[in-house]
């Protein structure tokens, strides 16, 4: 988007001026004729499973409130891959920090007695803490030794959800329950916003974790030179920002909020820790942040689009005979077509087509 | 000592053998795009793409090898995708990796739902398996026989790919190029090689193999699929490829350790150890690896950065260098 006026200075040929907005279109249009020749593959009527999915997003406020509470924990986890990201770093493990944020906050939960609102922050600590140790090691050896920290984190996932499933349903089971752990105390649950929802007060944390890490990032010094880092590794080391500590400390803090989504979401929504309590929230936090570009307040958007999608696709699972899985299947074609998309915006910038997060 | 026995036996050999296979083929099928310079972060999408079209080709067709064509090809398309979008588009290529694997995963559930109306696995329904061979003479072999013999064909190809991904990369023009596509490109294009073919042509190659993985997955020695059956193995297969740097040898030892984990792990069930704790070893083992041989390989990478700097004029790099060399 131009900030000139068209008229006076901007002599682009029209093609060009509106260039990005015809391949935005063109993605969001290639994504649902993929999705269309999909939902006609699998012999569904492309216009009801649409319109299901609608209806069950949006179709009264009941879903309205699910499809923001769907929303919540991927906000959070897309605002944890958008601090990687920023920094030039991938954070693919936000699914791993997030089950062990969500037990971490469900431990405290029904292990201690506690009063009210100091139970939910210490739950809410032990979630910050436990996310952001489950990434420390991967941390620690992308900042000092350049181990891959996309392959690192992603398989440090599979041991996440092993290990949480283990710490469930062999040492902490509860008794006569199936693959849960005991219940979290009264005093630990986050306020509730609405009656007729389990919508709760993390969709506010969410969105004000978006909101303070775009503060940082456009309002201070560190987050000027975090910035920079992720925008030119080698000039950002000129101008003096301390590469190797920042490594570590933006992958220690994108852990952290990673582990923050986990607990909102037991302490808001489950009340206790199940296996596989939290099937993709991470990786749809991931993708979120992707579409927009590592913005955070943009983020809120997409997870917001993302959530609602969640929320409908319960719907086209019960009145159609398509799976709810349809909606990854749209979100991989989005993502597709936005990557590329990107770059035929790029490509006149940089002859190079310079590559915007490279490993 | 009993209970070591039990664990170190000649079958724990011949299992070795079966679960370093599928990641030895998906890796050796990654080191074409990792000598090609790219990192191809969408072999767990094209493996399992692999393992569930070989599945439906299987049923199809009623054969074990129209599965195999159907899981190849299928593995072939996204990896056509995949450069396409990487190479064409010059989009990013862990973006496109991930995206793929997220397609791949949807794609196989909502497929085996329209297609069986079933959620989670595809079992037994008329799904042919992929023959066993018996290699002849119990007396040439000695006890090895219970090693070697018995074993699907994809377990003898997968070892002897080694050899020949090995001879393509190091002794054949097109793996030349291939070579010098990843590591010098700007030669490459001052020699006439279109670099952008050579990553397609590497991408191919990679799918093939990918492919073979995933149907030996699926129709190997269980003949069944279930969702995200490739559980991380294409993964491992990437950091196999990171710490080897894509040598077909290297990738045959890695392979081999985590297949030799796999193997452990799956006899310490037996035991009454925890399965979750169990299943963990696998990845564990990949980690530390992928840590300590990172380590290991600092050293020689602070050297070539010395020399490389000495070999400019002193001076404006001095500080530069005396940093690096810490």
């Amino acid at each position: 988007m131009t900030d000139r006026s068209p008229e006076i200075s901007d002599r682009r040929p029209l093609y060009e001026r509106y260039e990005h907005l015809i391949g935005q279109a063109l993605a969001i249009l290639i994504a649902l004729i993929g999705g269309t020749v999909l939902v006609l593959l699998i012999g569904e009527n492309p216009l009801l499973v649409f319109a299901t999915l609608v209806d069950g997003a949006l179709g009264s406020p009941e879903r309205i409130a699910s499809s923001l509470l769907q929303s919540t924990p991927i906000i959070l986890s897309g605002v944890a891959a958008c601090i990687a990201f920023r920094g030039g770093l991938f954070n693919i493990g936000v699914e791993g920090q997030l089950y062990m944020g969500g037990f971490a906050a469900a431990w405290i939960g029904f292990a201690f007695q506690m009063p009210p609102v100091i139970h939910v922050i210490a739950g809410l600590l032990a979630a910050v803490a436990a996310g952001g140790l489950w990434i420390a090691i991967p941390a620690f050896f992308r900042a000092r030794y350049g181990t891959n920290e996309v392959v690192s984190t992603i398989l440090s996932n599979y041991v996440a959800i092993l290990l949480t499933s283990y710490l469930t349903i062999v040492v902490f089971k509860r008794p006569g329950g199936w693959s849960e752990t005991p219940g979290i105390a009264e005093t630990a649950y986050l306020p509730q916003l609405m009656t007729y929802s389990r919508l709760n007060l993390g969709i506010v944390i969410a969105i004000v974790a978006a909101i303070l890490l775009h503060l940082f990032l456009t309002r201070t010094p560190a987050g000027y030179g975090m910035n920079a880092m992720g925008r030119n590794r080698s000039f950002a080391e000129y101008g003096g920002v301390p590469i190797r500590r920042n490594t570590f400390f933006i992958l220690l803090a994108s852990g952290a909020v990673g582990g923050l989504a986990g607990g909102v979401e037991t302490l808001g929504v489950h009340h206790r820790f199940m296996e596989g309590f939290a099937p993709g929230f991470g990786f749809d936090g991931v993708i979120a942040a992707l579409l927009a570009n590592g913005n955070p307040i943009g983020t809120i958007g997409t997870a917001l689009f993302f959530g609602a999608l969640r929320s409908g696709s319960l719907l086209i699972e019960v009145d159609t005979n398509a799976s709810r899985e349809i909606i990854t299947v749209f979100q991989a074609i989005i993502i597709l077509c936005v990557s590329a998309q990107i770059l035929i915006r790029n490509r006149r910038d940089s002859t190079q087509g310079e590559r915007r997060w490279k490993i | 000592m009993e209970d070591l026995d039990r664990i170190f036996n000649i079958a724990l050999l011949a299992a070795t053998l079966r679960t370093t296979a599928p990641i030895l083929l998906v890796a050796l099928g990654g080191t074409f795009t990792t000598k090609a310079g790219i990192f191809n972060i969408g072999l767990e999408g094209q493996m399992l793409m692999g393992a569930f079209f070989g599945v439906l080709g299987s049923i199809w067709t009623g054969s074990a090898w129209g599965g195999l064509l159907c899981g190849v090809a299928a593995a072939m398309t996204f990896a056509a995708t995949f450069s396409l979008f990487v190479v064409t588009f010059r989009a990013n290529e862990v973006v496109v990796g991930l995206a793929l694997n997220i397609l791949a995963g949807g794609l196989t559930i909502s497929l085996t739902k329209a297609i069986f109306g079933v959620r989670g696995s595809i079992v037994n329904n008329g799904i042919v398996g992929l023959p066993r061979i018996d290699l002849p003479g119990e007396d040439l072999l000695g006890p090895l026989e219970r090693v070697l013999s018995n074993h699907t064909p994809l377990i003898y190809v997968s070892f002897i790919l080694v050899f020949v991904v090995w001879l393509i990369l190091f002794r054949t023009k097109f793996g030349l190029h291939v070579r010098v596509t990843g590591e010098k490109p700007e030669a490459a294009e001052a020699l006439g090689i279109s670099t952008a073919r050579m990553q397609h042509l590497a991408s191919l190659c990679c799918g093939l193999l990918a492919g073979l993985a995933g149907v030996h997955l699926s129709l190997g020695y269980i003949t069944m699929f279930a969702e995200n059956m490739s559980a991380g193995r294409g993964f491992m297969a990437v950091a196999v490829l990171i710490f080897s740097a894509g040598d077909p040898g290297k990738v045959l030892a890695g392979c081999l350790l985590f297949g030799l984990s796999d193997a452990i792990s799956l006899r310490l069930q037996s035991f009454g150890l925890s399965s979750y704790l169990v299943l963990m070893v696998p990845y564990l083992i990949t980690l530390g690896a992928l840590f300590a041989l990172t380590v290991h390989q600092r050293p020689r990478i602070f050297r070539e950065t010395l020399q490389s700097l000495n070999v400019m004029k002193e001076g404006a790099f001095a500080s530069t260098k005396r940093k690096t060399s810490k």
